[in-house]
């Protein structure tokens, strides 16, 4: 393991001396500083061969949190992702993930906190998939890959160490998911009917690229009955449209491989896609509020009001319910369709899983309302 | 004998950076700050809040600032028009 130079202006760390090996691991836990499964103890010289690998000073922050003005600089995320597994060389991909979830547009405090319990997604793009080995096969959102489930699990460990988000304290997350532990995997850009994810979002496709996501727990759509892309499009419009996860928030879809081959050979665009996702993820208005779904406060936010009527065939009604009744059923919700998210760019794209089976993922933006932004960042090499 | 570092981000530098305000004495007559946190139903808790308050005490004029989101800190002007005007400030969360 190369050991990088101490740079010298570096103050002292803080530290810990233990006995051995086992105390170390064993200190980690008495000191609330793990996801709850062990760590690799972050010793300085593992710690500096993980910066070495890095563009990134030790002071350098990588993310900054306003809510709570908390700071992460180089040299902390370093030491998480040493705890976390991390090899060396994934430092700079772990780098830009926490620059892309420290991106003023993502408003991490909230789905940081928040009871909504999000994961942070993280896709990878580019030639760095291949470099470091990342998944984009067969069980890519499950164990096996150190790059997936290291990388993902540093921003986890950076939120429980740096920003104390920890279940309880201020990670309010009512039930949370495993995703929490760790969701990073890599585009298979290879099975995709359309450019990779990065080049839709204005990068080049000899650029690497981190995008992230709120990402409530994913949905299976399973259909293996049909090569129409209708057809199967319906089932991810349904799965979207589900009352228990419905809001105007964004979409994140990974379509299976066997999937993505049924949509390249009709010949159907990523923008065609998107938007017939779009148009068919909807629930009348009446179906919303006989789900409990149109809350009295909503009727008090422009921005939800413009959601509810903004394809109803009537325009919105001259005078909207009170707060006693907005949850009441009236003339015409049964003829207003209320999509999923404001519009198709909401839906984001992606193409990951193993060459056999119609087993594709839909998952939700964390929040009952707009979410936060999809944000992709070049990750340095 | 090794040593491992310590990942967490440490004592808050602003616990250091702001000292307490000071406690009123009386909330007689006193200017009342609500800052609701950008959550749907933060504001009908604090009003209701000061349906209460007024019961036991004289108060003067509420401020009501609500944050657009929660996710968002205060804003610089908000925070500043509380700390002007209000000699007691309520904060919540109200979901």
């Amino acid at each position: 393991m190369p050991i990088a130079a101490t740079p010298q202006d570096r103050t002292p760390r803080d530290g810990v001396d233990v006995a051995d090996l086992w105390a170390a691991i064993e200190t980690c836990y008495a000191k609330g500083w793990t996801d709850g499964l062990p760590v690799v103890p972050p010793t300085e010289s593992l710690v500096d061969a993980m910066l070495a690998a890095g563009p990134w000073a030790p002071g350098d922050v990588l993310l900054h949190e306003p809510v709570r003005d908390r700071a992460v600089t180089a040299d902390k995320a370093a030491i998480n992702a040493v705890m976390a597994g991390c090899l060396p060389e994934y430092f700079p991909v772990v780098g830009t993930a926490l620059q892309a979830i420290g991106d003023s547009s993502f408003m991490l405090h909230g789905p940081a906190t928040s009871t909504g319990g999000a994961a942070l997604m993280v896709v990878v793009n580019g030639p760095i998939r291949e470099r470091l080995g990342f998944n984009a096969k067969a069980n890519l959102f499950g164990p096996g890959n150190r790059a997936n489930a290291t990388i993902g699990r540093s921003l986890r460990l950076v939120l429980l160490n740096c920003l104390d988000c920890r279940p309880g304290v201020l990670d309010k997350s009512t039930q949370g998911w495993a995703g929490k532990y760790s969701l990073c995997f890599a585009e298979d850009e290879a099975s995709s009917p359309w450019e990779p994810l990065h080049v839709s979002r204005g990068f080049a496709v000899d650029q690497s690229t981190v995008t992230v996501f709120a990402a409530e727990s994913g949905h299976n759509v399973l259909s293996h009955g049909t090569a129409d892309p209708e057809l199967l499009l319906a089932c991810f419009a349904d799965a979207m449209a589900g009352l228990g996860s419905m809001s105007p928030g964004r979409t994140a879809i990974v379509f299976a491989p066997e999937h993505a081959a049924h949509l390249r050979r009709a010949g159907w665009t990523r923008q065609q896609t998107q938007s017939w996702l779009y148009d068919h993820a909807w629930r009348t208005l009446a179906d919303l509020k006989r789900g409990g779904k149109v809350e009295p406060a909503f009727y008090a936010s422009p921005a939800l009001v413009d959601w509810l009527y903004q394809d109803a065939p009537r325009g919105r009604p001259a005078a909207l319910p009170g707060a006693d009744d907005a949850g009441r059923v009236q003339d015409g919700d049964e003829t207003v369709r209320v999509h999923r998210g404001l519009g198709r760019e909401d839906i984001m794209l992606t193409v990951g899983g193993g060459d056999a089976g119609g087993h594709s993922a839909f998952f939700p933006s964390w929040s009952r309302g707009r979410s936060v932004p999809f944000v992709t960042k070049e990750i340095p090499v | 004998m090794m040593r491992i570092l310590d990942p967490t981000f440490g004592p808050p530098p602003a616990a250091v950076a702001f000292p307490r305000a000071s406690r009123p004495h009386s909330l007689s007559g006193a200017t009342l700050g609500l800052l609701a946190n950008g959550k749907s139903n933060g504001m009908a808790l604090l009003d209701r809040l000061v349906e209460r308050l007024r019961e036991r005490h004289d108060i003067g004029d509420v401020v009501r600032i609500a944050k657009t989101n929660a996710s968002v800190p205060v804003s610089d002007g908000d925070a500043e028009t509380l700390a002007g005007r209000c000699a007691a400030i309520i904060t919540a969360i109200g979901d």
